[in-house]
């Protein structure tokens, strides 16, 4: 890291680094600070009562999620390194390339869905109370309900590691994976319940969960910096294009 | 040069989608010009009712097709591997975004086929699925400033005598970022420039989308053309 970051040559990875760590702080105050959907409203509100909470929180829900629309996109960066390391371990591409797909397609219960639904509840404060609890339950359960793409996606990231010889990641993270993957299990019931441990706000669906993903996420981003100090590219050439490698395929692993 | 032949399959799609969509575009009675959100229930309302043929046709082709860029995505990311990078990571920045963004066409165009499903609908349901499509057409520009970010930096790191796209597509691309993020805002006006009929988050974004595709096929365009000329000369 002595160079300067324009002539690093690991400086790809690390923009995307800063990029991912960027999007998660952003992620984090906006969603506990500005808006305040985290912690959630409560599951148990009556529709007069969300049309309240939607009037309380006007100002931050729709600044707050306007800049997750305008920068989430960068929410891939964080899922390109991570893609990246996999490919780095000795498993088959099929574990890079089924994390990619995943997480791409969780942006959309992961963030999406929810700046829609509380931009639409907070854009007519005087819509049918009923209406707006509708767009809330829409959006909080949009966010805290889904989670097949978490869970599979940590699953193939725990497997990957696990099954890696390079040691690309500690093989305790691999547990940490399943950890994480287990708290996309027990959010379930707050499609079921509306009080209690189990509700989208509870003890188990919520507390637990945020503190399992907090520790998950802060992690996961100390260990890809790790990985990106330990590159070594050397200052030398850029690997083969693959216009070369095609002539000489063994080369074609580098560039790819 | 079947890879080669492949991709000018995939390439020339690019006129027929860019046709389809224009007409699908013009079909839509809600864009030309676009529907105010000042309006009241009982206009939305009507404006379904007056107007229902018209919104599932474009709507149901507009669900077809939204999609149909992802390939011309690819042919992008394809020539990314020919750029000066070390890593895949930008290619897989194009990737992570590129499946997201037609998503977003997507569910927009679900709400706007549920306003006109049923028509006769209680108003106010009528209004919530128009604002849900509308703030999910104008709002979603998430991935498209990625895609334009993750490409100005790719451009910009492709430090190569000829690189694979010239270097002012890289600004070009962050000029379309920042017309782009304007509309994320919407959902903060009712009226003027913001609103999802305004200047900015109607007019600019949809206009700087347009011209992304146009510069974007342009330059593809080229960058392909070297790509069978340099193979040929390798043969």
């Amino acid at each position: 890291m002595s160079l300067p970051l324009r002539d690093d040559p690991k400086r790809e990875l690390w923009y995307a680094w800063y990029a991912a760590v960027f999007f998660y702080t952003l992620y984090s105050v906006i969603f506990f600070l500005v808006t305040h959907v985290q912690p959630p409203g409560q599951p148990w509100y009556t529709p007069t009562q969300v049309t309240h909470w939607f009037a309380h929180y006007h100002n931050g829900l729709l600044i707050g999620f306007a800049l997750i629309f305008a920068l989430g996109g960068l929410s891939a960066t964080s899922i390109a390194l991570i893609t990246y390391s996999i490919r780095r371990m000795s498993v088959s591409r099929a574990f890079a390339y089924s994390y990619l797909i995943l997480y791409a397609v969780s942006a959309v219960p992961g963030f999406l869905f929810i700046c829609v639904a509380m931009t639409a509840g907070t854009f007519r404060p005087d819509r049918d109370p009923q209406l707006q609890q509708w767009l809330y339950d829409f959006g909080f359960l949009s966010f805290s309900g889904t989670m097949g793409v978490f869970l599979i996606g940590s699953l193939i990231w725990m497997t990957a590691i696990l099954l890696d010889k390079n040691r690309v990641f500690p093989k305790w993270f691999g547990y940490l994976n399943l950890c994480n993957a287990l708290t996309e299990v027990v959010v379930a019931p707050s499609w079921i319940f509306y009080r209690g441990v189990f509700a989208w706000n509870g003890l188990i669906a919520w507390w637990i969960d945020v503190f399992v993903f907090g520790i998950y996420t802060g992690v996961f981003l100390m260990l890809l910096r790790n990985m990106i100090l330990r590159e070594d590219f050397g200052s030398g050439p850029l690997p083969e294009l693959p216009l070369l490698a095609r002539q000489a395929p063994a080369t074609l692993e580098l560039a790819s | 040069m079947g890879r080669i032949s492949g991709e000018r399959i995939i390439f020339w799609t690019l006129p027929a989608v860019a046709i389809i969509w224009i007409l699908a575009f013009c079909l839509f009675p809600g864009f030309l010009p676009p529907m105010s959100p000042t309006s009241s229930a009982g206009d939305v309302a009507r404006f379904y009712q007056e107007h229902t043929a018209r919104v599932r046709y474009s709507m149901i082709v507009l669900n077809w097709f939204c999609v149909a860029l992802i390939p011309i995505l690819m042919l992008i990311v394809e020539r990314m591997r020919r750029m000066a990078h070390r890593t895949p990571i930008m290619r897989y920045c194009m990737i992570g975004v590129a499946g997201a963004a037609p998503i977003v066409f997507l569910t927009s165009s679900v709400f706007w086929l549920l306003a006109a499903f049923r028509p006769d609908r209680a108003p106010d349901l009528t209004q919530m699925y128009n604002d849900l499509a509308w703030i999910t057409f104008t709002c979603g520009v998430p991935f498209l400033v990625g895609q334009c970010v993750f490409l100005a930096i790719s451009i910009g790191l492709d430090e190569q005598p000829q690189p694979v796209f010239p270097r002012w597509v890289a600004s070009f691309n962050i000029v379309i970022a920042l017309a782009l993020i304007p509309a994320a805002f919407a959902g903060l006006a009712h009226t003027g420039a913001l609103a999802w009929n305004g200047f900015l988050s109607f007019w600019v974004k949809n206009v700087a989308i347009a011209l992304w595709i146009i510069v974007m096929s342009v330059v593809l365009a080229k960058a392909l053309q070297r790509d069978v000329a340099v193979a040929g000369a390798a043969a």
